[in-house]
């Protein structure tokens, strides 16, 4: 499983982060930057719920 | 389909390059291994009519097989002329092998949105049949069900019209090609904002995890490449992969149009054969005292003349390559001794950055930071400030974008300040060594960035 942000839809609110913070931290200007692409299992959960949270939609979560 | 005529592809005659024909009473023939095309002039070009055409590059080839084609441009080995150099057969596979139930598209990308850059609008003007014979080619290979042609310059665009009517009247049955504007702005050539211009939305990128070959218009597979690139399919798939590699030592062995601009008593537009040294080409552009070439175009890369043996080195992929250079977008920016080339860059990186889409935030942000701290490089103002602030943005900004576009910007400003890095270390004390002032000649004719305008 791996993360992906759209790039071009991220309006860089900082949700993600939040609840994501062992994958995603904020650059100084706020926009994410994806610190640990893998994703483990246990937290796919927790990934889905932030991808449906982020009021963008600009986050994914790919099965690989 | 496109007309059949038994020609042997192999054939090794015919014209020995993309230009030939196309002098006028305006221009004499092109010729030589640096051939001069044209000037830069807006001034309506005579087009190429049908007949010309067909007696100077000879009919459509007919019979192709996929298979056979892959073969043939496969040992040409033609790589793209938009800019990446991705080599074509590679692309065709792709979207002929794409898994999908939609039938292929096929695009010719013709917006040139590389400022200083003339050639395809040249090509277009001067012999649309060539590309429509590419475009025809590939989308009969294909089995595609629409093809295409992007372009900006309102005079090709008509050049394209009238050509086309012209082989619908000469009885010529082959996919109808559909002309979309391409609007102003550098990122409106970016593949997916072709796409998505053509799917009726903004000329802007789109971010995709999936290549367009497999999934571009509409969901389609889509062959998306140069026109100047479906140019050199027409020529190769009538006269040989043999016939194709004219000279040069590796990688992609043909011609190429090259914008030649800059601190040259004759710019223009020229076809360069493989094999010719940069020397030779200063020469035939009638360089005074070039000291630096920016080479591939905005998104290039420098090289300095000063540094030894580098005008002789011949002009072709593999000995680019070496120095980690490329024809990129086909344009080369040769400066003299009157322009910095710190200051060229820094007026280009302030353009780039104000063309950006505005839709990614480290593309947003990163590159007004980026131009900014080229600014007090360039201009002396904070020579330290500037290298400690580019080396702090640039790793925020670099592959963070939807699209190339801010890495682009990026690979020049790294190679500026490489290249360049005596000249650097002068300016933090003030001083500079271009004779005069600080302009650039490298901007587009009418762009205003105050790093280039005011010392
Ligand atoms: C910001 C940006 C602008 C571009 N503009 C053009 C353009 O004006 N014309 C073009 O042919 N390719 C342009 N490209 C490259 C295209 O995305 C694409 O790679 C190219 O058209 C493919 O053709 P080729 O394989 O024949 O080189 C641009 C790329 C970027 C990142
Ligand atoms: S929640 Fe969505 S919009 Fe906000 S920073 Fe994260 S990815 Fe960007
Ligand atoms: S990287 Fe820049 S130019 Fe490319 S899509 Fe994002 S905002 Fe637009």
């Amino acid at each position: 499983m791996r993360l992906v942000i759209d790039p071009t839809r991220c309006h860089g609110h900082g949700t993600c982060a939040e609840l994501l913070d062992e994958y995603i931290r904020l650059d100084k200007w706020h926009y994410p930057i994806i610190a640990k692409q893998k994703v483990s299992v246990s937290h796919a959960d927790l990934l889905r719920r932030a991808a449906q949270l982020c009021p963008e939609l600009a986050i994914s979560v790919v099965d690989d | 389909m496109i007309e059949s005529v038994s020609v042997s592809i192999m054939a090794p005659t015919g014209p020995r390059r993309l230009s030939q024909g196309w002098e006028s009473a305006h221009r004499p023939a092109p010729s030589g291994r640096v051939a001069f095309v044209s000037d830069l002039s807006t001034r309506p070009r005579l087009v190429m009519p049908l007949a010309e055409h067909v007696a100077a590059y000879g009919r459509l080839p007919g019979g192709l097989t996929l298979g056979m084609t892959l073969d043939t441009l496969r040992a040409a080995n033609l790589t793209g002329r938009g800019g990446a150099g991705f080599p074509f057969w590679k692309k065709l596979q792709a979207v002929a092998t794409a898994e999908s139930r939609k039938s292929p598209v096929v695009i010719a990308n013709g917006s040139e949105s590389e400022p200083l850059s003339k050639k395809d609008t040249l090509l277009l003007k001067n012999n649309p049949h060539l590309v429509l014979d590419g475009i025809s080619l590939v989308a009969g290979l294909l089995g595609a069900k629409s093809a295409y042609l992007y372009v900006k310059d309102r005079e090709a665009h008509s050049a394209v019209n009238a050509a086309m009517r012209e082989r619908r009247e000469r009885g010529i049955t082959e996919l109808r090609v559909t002309i979309v504007e391409a609007p102003a702005g550098y990122v409106s050539g970016q593949e997916t904002a072709v796409v998505r211009r053509i799917a009726k939305g903004p000329a802007l990128p789109q971010f995709s995890m999936d290549r367009i070959a497999s999934s571009g218009l509409r969901g389609a597979p889509t062959l998306l490449s140069n026109v100047e690139t479906f140019a050199h399919v027409a020529m190769i798939l009538r006269f040989g992969s043999e016939w194709y590699r004219q000279g040069g030592q590796g990688g992609d062995r043909g011609t190429r149009l090259l914008t030649i601009i800059g601190a040259v008593g004759r710019p223009g537009v020229y076809e360069l054969s493989p094999g010719a040294s940069l020397a030779e080409v200063l020469r035939e552009t009638e360089a005074p005292d070039p000291r630096a070439v920016l080479f591939g175009g905005y998104f290039g890369r420098w090289l300095d003349l000063s540094a030894p043996h580098t005008a002789k080195f011949p002009m072709d992929d593999a000995a680019l390559a070496e120095h980690r250079l490329s024809f990129g977008a086909g344009v080369l920016g040769v400066v003299g001794r009157e322009t910095c080339p710190v200051v060229e860059a820094a007026a280009i990186t302030e353009y780039l950055a104000g063309q950006s889409a505005g839709q990614c935030g480290p593309c947003l942000h990163g590159l007004p930071e980026i131009s900014t701290a080229m600014a007090r490089i360039a201009l002396s103002s904070d020579v330290e400030r500037g290298m400690h602030d580019l080396r702090s943005v640039i790793p925020l900004v670099e592959h963070r974008g939807g699209c190339q576009h801010p890495d682009g910007v990026i690979q020049l400003v790294r190679s500026t300040v490489g290249a360049f890095a005596e000249e650097v270390k002068l300016h933090r004390s003030g001083r500079c060594t271009a004779q005069g002032s600080h302009t650039s000649m490298l901007l587009p004719p009418g762009a205003s960035v105050s790093a280039g305008g005011a010392a």
